[in-house]
């Protein structure tokens, strides 16, 4: 079985394929505000790399967020044109899901990516399970929540102005993501969708504005 | 020669739009998701929302259109993508798509400026017949453009400040009427007299415009009024304002038409569905036996059957962009 992995929820692409156990070949690479022009060109070459051809897939995983609005739409609007034209199962995971998996730690590990304003995108993870979800959350009151917890604790993030002391930086393990989602549910390609966590301002304006009318 | 079908992807505002264009001339299909609604409550198109629907419709749109040309994608030439100008994140969605397309088909892809594609929504109603005068005119954009043959545009004139479509809609606003305004301040204007004193903008001997100024003249007269404690009437105020618009697009357009010795002319953009606009240049162009044609209403306004006529001739001209294409928010048109 050759499953395809793409995330591009950064301004990283993270691109790989894995035949069973085996990865076959990975892109992982910071195209700063160059993502859009290089995404589909670099996963081109990913193919040419072994010689396969799109159709040879036989599965999906796409991360849908949370992280860069544009960013993740990128990498997205290819994985969802793609399993809708060749008809490949397709399969969305969540950014925090794929960086909690890069720490071996007994402690909780708390995958964070900057939303500016003093917020962030967080979930907290123990033993690679989900005990707080994922959400776009306030960052001191995070903290203040993982103190209450009494736990060890760890951060992993790239997002460095966030300036989080115990922090990890994130290196994706593209060959464990997909080995630990291979099995996840399958979408149908139109409604795959970014999980964006949050609200565009003028929604969250307008809900305002209808909260101080009531 | 064998038939030649362009898949046209246009999403460069809040339409997300797909067609089959065949030989450049023959739509075979079009379709075209309006955000409309969804912006409606916003009083204007909000970028992020825009994105956002975008991609929510993307596939849903394209199995559409080729459901209802009863094509499949093997069946296509090339593909045509609007890469700019307009909203970054929306033309990404669209840039996105044609580039995974042609790479999973192996297509030939074709990057097209979005008013070379308002230029050639003509061309799905007569074959363009050079040299030409376009006069582009939507809600970003005011352009007097002379064409010598396909795929060759020299800029006359453009807008110094807002585009005749914005200062539409800002004037709507003003009135208190409902986005988009344009199309409301054409109706309203067709029950008044104009009875208000507006500046005729920019009225030099450049191809330039000038929108901003009148927009302002309009707010100060409302501001004048309200403070004297008079009722504005709005149906006057609006004939009042689309005469001078009128009276501005068409001057400098006779005025280029004639100065370049040219015998076609074309009128291209959101703004050109506008029926008074309309029905005074062809009372001009008729006198001075001027051949002309005027869109579609339907293909007025942003859609990708434009798009895919426009790449049918890019196309032709070997115009070709890689997988590295890159979505642009401002572009010259060349």
């Amino acid at each position: 079985m050759k499953i395809f992995y793409i995330d591009t929820s950064s301004s990283y692409l993270y691109a790989g394929i894995a035949q069973d156990n085996k990865l076959l070949a990975i892109v992982k690479k910071d195209f700063q505000k160059e993502l859009s022009k290089y995404t589909l060109s670099e996963v081109a070459k990913l193919f040419k790399a072994v010689n396969l051809n799109p159709h040879d897939i036989d599965k999906i995983i796409v991360v849908n967020g949370p992280g860069s609005y544009t960013g993740i739409r990128i990498g997205m609007t290819f994985a969802k044109i793609y399993a809708w034209a060749f008809h490949i199962p397709i399969t969305t995971i969540s950014s925090l899901d794929a960086m909690a998996l890069s720490v071996e730690t007994s402690k909780l590990v708390v995958p964070v990516i900057d939303a500016r304003r003093n917020y962030v995108y967080a979930g907290i993870y123990a033993n690679n399970s989900l005990i707080f979800k994922n959400q776009y959350i306030k960052l001191s009151n995070l903290i203040k929540y993982l103190d209450s917890l009494n736990q060890d604790y760890v951060f992993v993030t790239n997002d460095l102005n966030l300036k989080l002391s115990n922090s990890k930086s994130y290196t994706p393990d593209i060959l464990k993501i997909i080995l630990s989602f291979k099995n996840k549910e399958n979408i149908n390609p139109h409604l795959v969708e970014p999980n964006y966590l949050k609200l565009t301002e003028a929604e969250e304006n307008l809900k305002e504005l209808a909260n101080y009318d009531n | 020669m064998n038939d030649i079908y362009i898949l046209g992807i246009e999403s460069s505002c809040d339409e997300t739009s797909f067609s089959i264009v065949k030989n450049g001339i023959e739509e075979i299909s079009t379709v075209i998701s309006s955000q409309i609604d969804i912006h409606k409550k916003y009083g204007g198109v909000v970028p992020e929302i825009a994105s956002r629907a975008h991609i929510k419709n993307i596939t849903f749109v394209l199995e559409e259109c080729l459901t209802k040309a009863n094509l499949q994608m093997d069946d296509i030439t090339a593909i045509a993508v609007t890469y700019g100008p307009g909203l970054i994140g929306s033309l990404l969605v669209g840039v996105e798509c044609a580039k995974t397309l042609a790479f999973l088909y192996n297509k030939p892809l074709v990057p097209v400026h979005h008013i070379s594609g308002h230029i050639y929504a003509n061309n799905l109603v007569k074959r363009l017949e050079f040299p030409l005068i376009a006069l582009v005119i939507s809600g970003g954009h005011t352009e007097l453009i002379y064409m010598e043959k396909d795929y060759s545009f020299k800029k006359l004139g453009e807008t110094l400040d807002d585009a005749v479509g914005e200062c539409y809609d800002k004037v709507a606003k003003v009135l208190e009427l409902e986005y988009p305004g344009g199309p409301k301040i054409e109706k309203l204007a067709s029950l008044g007299k104009p009875t208000y004193d507006l500046p005729i903008p920019l009225n030099d001997n450049s191809y330039n415009f000038s929108f901003s100024g009148l927009k302002s003249a309009v707010i100060n007269l409302v501001h004048n009024e309200k403070q004297r404690g008079n009722v504005i009437n709005k149906e006057n105020l609006a004939v009042s304002f689309q005469e001078v618009v009128i009276k501005t697009l068409t001057k400098k357009t006779m005025r280029a038409i004639s100065e370049y010795k040219v015998k076609n002319f074309i009128l291209a953009g959101g703004v050109s569905a506008n029926a008074t606009i309309r029905k005074s240049f062809q009372e001009l162009l008729e006198k001075e036996k001027i051949n002309y044609t005027f869109p579609s209403i339907k293909y007025s306004t942003d859609n990708a059957a434009m798009i895919a006529a426009s790449g049918y001739y890019a196309y032709l001209l070997g115009r070709r962009a890689d997988l590295t294409l890159n979505a642009k928010a401002t572009d010259e048109l060349n």
